[in-house]
């Protein structure tokens, strides 16, 4: 029970001093009371100086208790109180610098949490988050280029959704386009950026091959036009993609395949075929190292009566023989 | 922010698996569907609507795997699909369809032979064999599966084509 010696203290002090006084002591539960009712005492602006402390008295608050709390009312408070503080036509004080500090950390925690929700039953909440994220760090700094930290977040979350793909249960039409829509934005960003160039080549590609696995075989021959039309329309959308994706040398195994794939599907066998034996060419080379290692290793040993030995040798000298070019490849 | 960066980068890594789907062969599956229009679009003598219906497959194709799994759920009429390898046309026995794929080792005219009169519809997928003998060739068009018919090769066999086939095909011989 507070005593007339505590209440004293008060006596014509405004709501502000009562919360600066609370916040020293850290009873964050009477600031906040304080800070809320000096800031409902201003009928248009408030002072930079009410709002800088309605942001430090709810970030902290947000910090002691409720940290794990993804969507922290407190944070958004704080954030709203430091945005409005640097949004103010003042010249830039102790208070304007302090609070871009501060925002630029509430900014972090939101990316930092955006992050970690970026799973199947809470990505939506990443996302708000990120846009959170997003505004906030434009008012801290509103020339920050933030494409780089846009394309990582949007190719993150693409993959996330890509999820079910990997499974039976597939992909539906509304999750294709939501994905194709993330990888086509991150593209627009970056158009080099090999992930989403690659991965929205094989979104396309299955996306046709699924169409065309569940055609049923009792289709009837104008339908089966219709369906094969939109089908090569969708392996073309993937081609330039999975091109792209072949300059830049991404993940060159899985690109040739998705090209002699992509090229099969567009019913074009002589470029599938040339992709296809790249391919193996590809892998000769690498065999043909393994081979060597393995063979040098066996003669290091003194080994080189051993079955496995000649049985390498075999198999290196016809690969020598299909591929000419191979011993000159260093 | 390295911390953060550390998160993104590992969720990236982990979930980038995109992987192609190639368990479908998007060719033979769509020549699997004609070929399932075509004993629906052409007539067979009343002897050959008894028994199973025999597809035959000279050479090694990916189209004997296809239209093995279609055999596994589709019938002709009443008649049970059964699809048979031939690896070369010496072994070629009685069927309705013959596929003649462009990787046999014969040229199209053993093939014919070994046909003789029985009541096959000869199907390749080289150009020109629309004019060596088959009844319908398969051809690429745009990107696109069509096929020829040579309606004076597929009747010689005694079989009936029907308008709606003639209308379908790419180009009518």
């Amino acid at each position: 029970m507070l005593t007339n010696s505590v209440f004293g203290q008060f006596v014509g002090k405004d709501n502000l001093s009562v919360a600066l006084f609370y916040m020293q002591k850290s009873e964050l539960d009477s600031a906040k009371k304080y800070i809320d009712l000096s800031i409902q005492e201003d009928t248009i602006t408030s002072s930079p100086k009410k709002l800088y402390y309605r942001g430090f008295i709810y970030k902290e608050l947000y910090k002691s208790i409720d940290k794990e709390n993804k969507v922290s009312t407190y944070r958004l408070t704080a954030i709203e109180s430091f945005t409005k503080l640097l949004t103010l036509n003042v010249d830039t004080n102790e208070f304007s610098e302090s609070g871009a500090k501060i925002l630029n950390y509430l900014a972090t925690t939101l990316y930092n949490d955006a992050a970690r929700l970026l799973d199947p039953d809470n990505y939506q909440t990443a996302i708000v988050n990120y846009e959170y994220y997003r505004n906030t760090m434009l008012v801290v700094n509103p020339n920050i280029d933030l494409r780089t930290q846009d394309a990582k977040f949007k190719l993150a979350l693409a993959s996330m959704l890509n999820r079910p793909a990997e499974t039976e249960k597939g992909l539906d039409s509304a999750q294709v386009n939501q994905i194709e829509k993330l990888y086509l934005e991150v593209i627009a960003i970056d158009p080099n950026n090999p992930g989403a160039n690659y991965n929205l080549a094989i979104l396309y590609y299955n996306e046709a091959a699924d169409i065309i696995n569940n055609m049923d075989y009792d289709m009837d021959i104008e339908k089966l036009n219709e369906v094969q039309d939109h089908c090569i329309e969708i392996f073309l959308q993937a081609l330039p993609y999975m091109k792209k994706s072949y300059e830049l040398n991404y993940k060159i195994k899985e690109t040739l395949i998705g090209l002699s794939n992509i090229y099969y599907g567009l019913n074009d066998m002589e470029k599938s075929d040339f992709y296809k034996a790249e391919l193996e060419y590809l892998e000769a080379g690498d065999r043909h190292k393994e081979l060597k290692i393995k063979i040098k290793e066996l003669e290091d040993k003194g080994m080189n009566s051993a079955e496995e030995y000649k049985k390498y040798n075999t198999e290196l000298q016809n690969l020598l023989n299909k591929y000419k070019d191979l011993e000159k490849e260093k | 922010m390295k911390k953060i960066a550390i998160i993104l980068v590992a969720l990236l890594t982990f979930s980038s698996g995109f992987k192609l789907d190639d368990s479908v062969d998007t060719n033979s599956k769509m020549k699997a569907i004609f070929i399932m229009n075509f004993t629906k679009l052409v007539e067979w003598p009343q002897a050959y609507r008894e028994g199973n219906f025999v597809v035959g497959v000279v050479g090694e194709s990916p189209m004997f795997q296809e239209l093995s799994k279609m055999a596994k759920t589709k019938k002709v009429a009443n008649q049970t699909l059964e699809i048979k390898k031939f690896d070369s046309s010496v072994d070629i026995s009685k069927c309705h369809i013959l596929y003649v794929s462009q990787n046999s080792k014969d040229d199209i005219s053993d093939v014919l032979k070994q046909v003789k009169t029985n009541s096959t519809l000869i199907i390749t997928e080289q150009q020109g064999f629309v004019d060596k003998g088959a009844g319908i060739n398969f051809i690429i068009k745009d990107n696109r599966q069509k096929f020829e018919l040579n309606k004076k090769n597929v009747e010689k066999y005694k079989l009936k084509v029907s308008s709606n086939l003639e209308a379908l095909a790419f180009s009518v011989k």
